[in-house]
């Protein structure tokens, strides 16, 4: 990259996006496979692709990469936000210096999350997600003439370092007992010891703390609101990838074994706080991009109690039928409605900052007589988000609100006024931001630059066509995943092959 | 394709749509039947405030900050209770994470075995 | 001392460095000595997966003519290696932001060198 780079700057991007491009070529057509066929496996260094126990062992000793529903889903919401965000940053980078060392370092950050979605392996996992925080923590902190971006991209490492390190902490106690790094070999081999369990807390909050629910969210809105608009976004897919790994250790890797009440209110518990306090506090901001950062702790907090519901019932087998089948769907569904409605209120307020040079909504007003196109998609990612019909945001809420309130009535009684307290915030920025009449200092903004609109309206074109047509997602796409999760017999069988 | 069912919950966009459609065009036929004679760009179209003057654009914006004012007033005792342990300082991320692995590794050690026992 | 707690002194020597490493995180105010605490970790972290490969009377996992007796176990060596590589690259990524958060505010006190609260 930066060799092309000192070629031409034009060919660098081409590039950079050409092999985003290339990527989510790759990823549809696999997941199209994978929807016809099951789960694939590739052995690292083996004869065969298949071939994950050689002949004269008894245990798997290859790396291997996985791909089943649940992984291919969240390489598509990836692959996608990532492609979406380099078009962007074509614009929105145009006059900063390095940029040879920004498109690598994204590039770097994208192949981290997708390794840690593709992996079968969990010591795979952990080194993959430390190259995702430390490509991540470096681009936030890329903007070093502002006097606030280190100190975000510092708070970004130091959480990433120490999540990793417990993450290293309980592969090491897990590897002691078992002598397994393989997820489905440990899977089959676990037994629920004691040692187990503080694997278990050590997994469980060291990724709860990387995708950001309170308690330990205070980096968040620090890291998400000094990043340069593009790498905010990837950051965003960034944490569901976290999201994705602590689902695959509690249904995957521990499955029935462990006490799925506790851990399961647990999650409950969490997302139930990080939706209210997420909320209540987006009030209170005066910078767009913190507001829109509590938003998304706000919505990791529905994604959790929706799993986290379907967690808790896992042993029971007709509550699960019933309901906890629909929470799950509506909690893994709500993870792509994120991924698109974030992403474009995050775009659209980084377009407010490329014109006028300041996040402050204070100094802001009657924005919305220059930047028409964009005040209406930000409205539309609003009402996306606060889950108003005809929108995807809706179709993933109703699945929760009413699998929710058939496990607990007060849950979804409070998911229900988190959703009004969404639409209020953002009726807040849209009011000071875009309405109003037009403020002397602003009276030649100009429409936002072409390569952002075009990343804006691909979005807002993908969140209408999924609220229109929920059964795209749901029938094709989240339903495989769910079932791909619960059944953990079925992921046991396919790798190791009915031992 | 279109149609959302669970087993508790009914939903078809389709249907919500061209209702929204057809309460529209209501609203735009009802819109039509008003009064069309009335002069632009006298007093008749300019900002109306019981006889007021109508301040500056500067000065009539309402800030950021004092939007919901209301809401923040009533609330004041909770929000003072959540910012004080945000601080922001690194030192203090790591405590809650520290606090909370302790109280997860009890609560996980104190409970049992699951369903499924190998 | 029994044979199982000299059996078990790197172990008990694990515990003992990740408490003083999460102990410094959480107290210390300057953010070189945070930094400090989390090559502690690390380091605690690393001892404990070499530590657990051992297997008494063993040698070196090197295969070429190798010796017809026990050997330690190879892969911890293999995850420690990795490991203490991305130690390194994070440890100079965090070092770096402190200079330039040194050259924005002044100071490198965690309390006093933040400018965003809440």
């Amino acid at each position: 990259m930066p060799i092309a780079g000192m070629i031409n700057s034009k060919l660098r991007n081409t590039i950079a996006i050409a092999g985003l491009l290339f990527t989510e070529f790759l990823v549809v057509v696999l997941a199209r496979d994978i929807y016809l066929n099951g789960l694939h496996m590739y052995t690292l260094g083996a004869s065969s692709p298949e071939i994950t126990t050689p002949a004269k062992f008894i245990f798997p000793v290859r790396i291997i990469l996985e791909v089943d529903s649940m992984n291919i889903f969240m390489a598509l919401i990836s692959s996608t936000i990532a492609l979406i965000a380099a078009i962007y940053s074509m614009a929105s980078m145009k006059k900063e210096t390095g940029q040879d060392k920004f498109y690598f370092l994204t590039l770097l950050l994208v192949s981290g999350m997708l390794g840690m979605e593709m992996t079968g392996d969990i010591f795979n996992m952990f080194v993959f997600l430390e190259i995702a925080s430390i490509s991540g923590g470096a681009l936030v902190a890329f903007r070093t003439r502002y006097a606030d971006s280190p100190e975000g991209g510092l708070k970004y490492i130091v959480v990433s370092a120490i999540a990793g390190l417990m993450v290293l902490f309980a592969i090491g106690l897990l590897y002691s007992q078992y002598d397994l790094l393989n997820i489905a070999a440990l899977a089959n081999a676990i037994q629920y010891t004691t040692l187990d369990k503080i694997a278990l807390a050590l997994l469980a909050m060291a990724f709860l703390m990387k995708l950001g629910s309170v308690p330990m969210h205070m980096w968040l809105p620090d890291a998400y609101s000094v990043a340069p608009t593009a790498i905010t976004v990837i950051l965003l897919a960034n944490s569901q990838a976290s999201m994705y790994a602590l689902f695959r250790t509690c249904f995957s890797l521990f499955g029935l074994t462990m006490n799925v009440n506790t851990l399961g209110w647990m999650l409950i518990i969490l997302g139930v706080l990080s939706m209210f306090i997420g909320v209540t506090m987006a009030v209170l901001q005066r910078d767009i991009k913190r507001l829109i950062a509590y938003n998304c702790i706000c919505e990791s907090g529905f994604m959790l109690l929706g799993v986290g519901v379907g967690l808790a019932v896992l042993d029971n087998p007709t509550a699960l039928a019933t309901y906890g089948f629909q929470a799950m769907t509506g909690g893994i569904f709500h993870m792509v409605n994120h991924a698109l409605f974030e992403g474009l209120l995050f775009l659209a307020a980084g377009v407010i900052f490329h014109r006028i040079g300041t996040r402050n909504l204070n100094e802001m007003g009657g924005l919305g007589h220059g930047l028409k196109f964009t005040a209406v998609l930000f409205l539309l990612g609003a009402f996306a988000s606060s889950g108003l019909p005809p929108l995807n945001g809706f179709a993933s809420k109703i699945l929760i609100y009413e699998s929710v309130y058939h496990f607990n009535p007060v849950l979804a009684i409070i998911a229900v006024i988190v959703s009004i307290i969404t639409l209020a915030i953002f009726v807040k920025v849209f009011f000071s931001a875009f309405t109003g009449q037009m403020l002397p200092k602003f009276k030649e903004i100009k429409e936002a630059p072409k390569p952002m609109m075009i990343s804006m309206t691909i979005l807002s074109g993908i969140i209408i066509l999924f609220g229109l047509f929920p059964g795209i997602v749901v029938d094709w796409l989240a339903h495989p995943a769910v079932n791909a999760l619960i059944n953990q017999a079925s992921y046991i069988n396919a790798i190791i092959g009915g031992r | 394709m279109v149609i959302l069912e669970s087993g508790y919950a009914f939903w078809n966009p389709i249907i919500w749509v061209i209702a929204l459609a057809t309460v529209m065009i209501l609203a735009l036929y009802f819109r039509s039947r008003g009064q069309k004679n009335y002069k632009k760009g006298t007093a008749q179209t300019k900002i109306f405030l019981c006889g007021e003057d109508v301040p500056e654009p500067e000065l009539g914006h309402i800030k950021a900050s004092n939007v919901y004012w209301g809401f923040l007033e009533t609330l004041k005792d909770y929000y003072y209770a959540i910012l004080k342990p945000q601080t922001g300082i690194i030192n203090d991320l790591a405590l809650w994470f520290v606090l909370l692995l302790a109280i997860g590794a009890i609560v996980i050690l104190a409970t049992g075995a699951g369903a499924v026992a190998k | 001392m029994t044979a199982s707690a000299l059996y078990n002194i790197p172990f008990i020597a694990v515990a003992i460095i990740e408490s003083i490493a999460l102990f410094i995180i959480i107290s210390q105010r300057s953010l070189i000595k945070v930094v400090m605490g989390l090559g502690l970790l690390a380091s605690g972290a690393n001892l404990f997966i070499v530590a657990l490969g051992y297997r008494s009377g063993g040698v070196a996992p090197i295969y070429t003519n190798l010796p017809q007796q026990a050997v330690v176990l190879p892969v911890p060596q293999a995850l420690t290696l990795t490991s203490i590589v991305i130690a390194v690259a994070t440890l100079a990524l965090m070092l770096s932001m402190i200079i330039h958060i040194y050259r924005n505010t002044g100071s490198t006190d965690a309390e006093k060198s933040r400018l965003m609260k809440g």
